[in-house]
């Protein structure tokens, strides 16, 4: 090679990217090779949960529009479009916050970028191939939850075969704005914030998270009477307004799929449809400009920042967390303990999670803008039971992502140190057993003090009170046995990223089972209290001539659903932590 | 030819590089030694475009790290201290995938992993994923990575990490080689042997600055004139600093470059 090197004999761009390309597809080849070889089982019942679960929002979605034609055949088609809009842009702005934090792990702290920026790649390639990843790991659960939507909107609606051809270019070029605009943020806040990005990036989560809120206040705000009944649909249709803006993507997506759902509506589904594409391909743009002349300074400038020592914090509140487990072995002590200072010290951990229990409490608060007419004593428990146990859902829901995206990495995370561990003589059980511990205590404190809040805004009845702490000790104890167990069982050792450990097979399934504990434990405490409170009262008391021993069973069913889900959530417990006890003892490190 | 201009580096207050002036020509093995945190990682960064300098100018073959960057980079073979390899492609895969991104292809890009294959003994293994990969093994691949193309400069992070008695052996005498053949290879080492036995320069840094510059003979006659070893005077140049907070470095460091200048030539000059 010359001494002087010239600028003429540079890989051409697309030539740089099938390069890339290639080298992604091999990546992918060998991981799905390998999963389908060595874990064929595994795979297929991932595969297979997944598929129920798709299935079973596919039911729900299919019959929730059903329902809604039906009831309101006048507004049904204006309510789901206030719907999709209100649901879209609350998903797009979730998009643009996942999709930068996502970004700044990827852009700015992967040991892969280092490797790629000193190769002759242009500097947009790099952020491109890494821009594609965070386009996947953000969106996978925006897939998962909008495809069986959609499909179920154009079954309800007999749209036409092409609305489901249409609907694959519409998401994806949707998807493409806010993770581009997420990128785009990123990139600008890591070059112009000398001090501390990510405490940016998290403001800028926080702002999202509310406007989200304040989109919910716009929905719910108000005095709402006679739930689920045009004139209700009516006000909740004026408040939906609130996204109806013709300038956003989500606006768009709305308008491109209800079009395309009507045979005469075509030419307005392809022209929102390339409205969208044509934005994509703009924001795609920006964020390549942006790449270009912002990447590589900004890498630079971060691992420029002031240096700083950093010393531990929070040693009262060790002492105290150490006192309060006196009773717990030392052992087991000693490793929770350490695993709450590395969880505490990584604020990518927990400020995740923090956004959407502020999006929770926002909702709880909302609440008490239904004012629904306590004085029908049949409707008012109906209603409040179930609002309350969809909240004890919702909390559960919140908290499986918790476990499978922190709890389920630790054990992979633990791989590369186990020698620590190894060489301090603790058993193998020991470790599994705190792990558990802290996942369990870990989640309890905060579900049951967000049931809590939810049941004292409901003013729930205290019985229900009683089963909701008693669903969050059987949930809690469940989702840590699940994330643990499997954790263990399906350790992903190669892998630094928790990120990626959780989108990897281990994460999906433990999302998926954990996804079908919290509903099979709800459903089997929910339907029996519902149905022996609501028999209390005078409005199902006609009843008893038919079947008098109708209040005998169904309190007999309330015990018996309680137990269910008791040993239900025992099972889910014991046998995931079984299988990962043993997966584990073997385990060679 | 490999320049550094005055470059400084700073991490917030924290002077990380400060002011060196380099210069290192074609066909020289140039190594630099110094404790840790001395500052030679960095010079490594910046030298490979991961880091730009907070003043100053690095340049490589006459194209500069910041404006022409990707002509730079093109010219250097990089092996870090932790080199970075996808578990999930066989070592011939990250061959080709390095290889064609500096314009290797078909034959050539072919003739060129037969070559380092053979060289580096991969032959065994070099369709295997890497992830079933031992520490030399790794290390064995990266090398042959940055080698692949025939670069003009050579980078090295701590060469010899990990690899066993033999391959230092075949690594030292293929260095050799290489800067014989009219490459610039520029290592960081901590080994002071290594750099005694093959380097035709040495530099020594200490808390950001050079503090000893010089060829091997000028190496020895420094050991001689100060009646030690030549461990003895490294650590004689970088330990009296070690534990001074950095007023007292800096002082330190001007009356340390003052001696320098009457035992060896003036530091950051040219050879």
């Amino acid at each position: 090679m010359s001494q002087n090197a010239s600028t003429s004999d540079f890989l051409p761009a697309p030539a740089e990217g099938r390069v890339f390309a290639l080298m992604r597809r091999r990546l992918l080849s060998t991981a799905l090779a390998q999963t389908f070889s060595r874990a064929r089982f595994r795979a297929t019942l991932a595969v297979l949960l997944t598929a129920i679960l798709w299935g079973g929002m596919f039911w729900m979605f299919h019959d929730g529009f059903q329902f809604l034609r039906d009831t309101n055949r006048e507004i049904y088609a204006d309510v789901v479009h206030g719907l999709f809009g209100a649901f879209l842009l609350t998903l797009m702005l979730m998009l643009i916050v996942s999709a930068g934090i996502i970004l700044y792990g990827s852009l700015f702290r992967s040991r892969e970028v280092g490797f790629l920026l000193t190769l002759p790649a242009r500097t947009e390639r790099v952020f491109l191939h890494k821009f594609q990843e965070a386009l996947v790991l953000s969106s996978w659960g925006f897939v998962l939850l909008a495809s069986p939507m959609l499909i179920a909107y154009g079954v309800v609606a007999q749209a036409p075969w092409y609305y489901y051809v249409l609907l694959l270019p519409l998401v994806v070029a949707f998807i493409y704005i806010p993770v581009a605009i997420g990128g785009i943020l990123c990139l600008l806040v890591v070059r112009l914030v000398r001090d501390n990005p990510l405490a940016v990036l998290i403001g800028i989560g926080l702002l999202f998270a509310a406007a989200s809120a304040w989109i919910g206040w716009g929905l719910w705000s108000g005095p709402q009477n006679d739930l689920l009944t045009p004139a209700w649909f009516q006000e909740v249709l004026s408040r939906l307004r609130i996204a109806d803006q013709r300038l956003l993507p989500s606006w768009w997506l709305t308008q491109g799929v209800l079009d395309a759902a009507d045979p005469e509506m075509l030419a307005d589904a392809t022209l929102f449809m390339t409205l969208l594409i044509s934005n994509a391909l703009f924001f795609r743009l920006v964020a390549l400009w942006t790449a270009a002349g912002v990447y590589r300074p900004a890498y630079s400038g971060l691992r420029g920042r002031a240096y700083r020592r950093k010393r531990s914090h929070g040693a009262g509140f060790d002492r105290l967390l150490e006192w309060l487990m006196r009773p717990v072995p030392v052992p087991v002590r000693i490793l929770v303990l350490k695993d709450l200072r590395l969880f505490r010290r990584d604020p990518l951990q927990w400020s995740q999670v923090l956004i959407f229990v502020g999006f929770l409490l926002v909702y709880f608060w909302t609440i008490p803008r239904f004012n629904y007419d306590a004085a029908a004593i049949g409707t008012y428990i109906g209603w409040v039971n179930m609002v309350s146990f969809l909240n004890v859902s919702v909390v559960g829901l919140l908290l499986s992502t918790f476990t499978t995206r922190f709890v389920y990495p630790v054990i992979s995370l633990e791989g590369r140190r186990f020698w620590v561990l190894g060489l301090t003589g603790v058993r193998r059980q020991t470790i599994l057993w705190a792990k558990f511990f802290f996942a369990a205590a870990g989640t309890l404190a905060p579900c049951s003090i967000l049931v809590l809040i939810s049941d004292l805004t409901l003013q729930v009845l205290w019985e229900v009170l009683l089963i909701h702490q008693l669903t969050s000790l059987v949930l809690c104890a469940g989702l840590a046995g699940i994330s643990v167990g499997l954790g263990a069982w399906l350790p992903n050792l190669r892998e630094e990223s928790p990120a990626r450990i959780a989108a990897g097979f281990g994460g999906t399934l433990t999302l998926v089972l954990s996804t079908l504990y919290i509903l099979c434990v709800v459903v089997l405490m929910a339907l029996p209290t519902h149905f022996h409170l609501a028999a209390q009262n005078a409005t199902l008391s006609r009843y008893s001539a038919a079947w008098p021993n109708v209040q005998w069973w169904l309190t007999f069913w309330w015990i018996a659903g309680t137990a269910g889900s008791l040993l239900l959530g025992v099972a889910a417990t014991v046998i995931p932590l079984r299988m990962g006890f043993r997966a584990f003892c073997r385990q060679e490190f | 030819m490999i320049e550094f201009q005055n470059v400084t580096r700073s991490f917030g207050r924290k002077v990380a590089v400060n002011g060196l002036t380099l210069a290192v020509d074609p066909g020289e093995l140039f190594a630099l030694l110094g404790p840790n945190g001395a500052g030679k990682t960095t010079t490594i960064k910046m030298l490979t475009g991961l880091l730009r300098p907070s003043s100053g100018s690095v340049s490589v073959c006459g194209c500069d790290l910041v404006k022409d960057q990707r002509d730079a980079t093109r010219a250097i073979g990089y092996v870090p201290e932790e080199p970075f390899l996808y578990d999930k492609l066989s070592g011939r895969e990250f061959l080709e995938f390095a290889g064609q991104m500096r314009g290797l292809d078909g034959p050539k890009l072919r003739e060129c992993i037969a070559r380092e294959s053979d060289f580096f003994e991969m032959d065994d293994f070099l369709d295997d994923l890497a992830e079933t990969y031992s520490h030399g093994m790794r290390q064995r691949l990266v090398f042959a990575s940055a080698l692949l193309h025939d670069p003009p400069v050579l980078v090295i992070d701590e060469p010899m990490i990990g690899l066993d008695p033999r391959s230092v052996r075949e690594v030292k005498d293929r260095l050799r080689t290489q800067a014989n053949s009219g490459t610039i290879v520029f290592m960081s080492t901590h080994t002071l042997a290594i750099a005694e036995e093959i380097a035709d320069r040495i530099g020594i840094m200490d808390h950001g600055r050079l503090r000893f510059l010089g060829t091997q003979h000028e190496l020895r006659d420094a050991v001689k004139s100060s009646h030690t070893s030549l461990e003895g005077l490294f650590l004689e140049m970088t330990n009296g600093h070690a534990a001074k907070g950095e007023a007292g470095a800096e002082q330190e460091a001007r009356s340390e470059s003052n001696r320098s200048a009457d035992r060896s030539p003036p530091v950051a000059n040219d050879p």
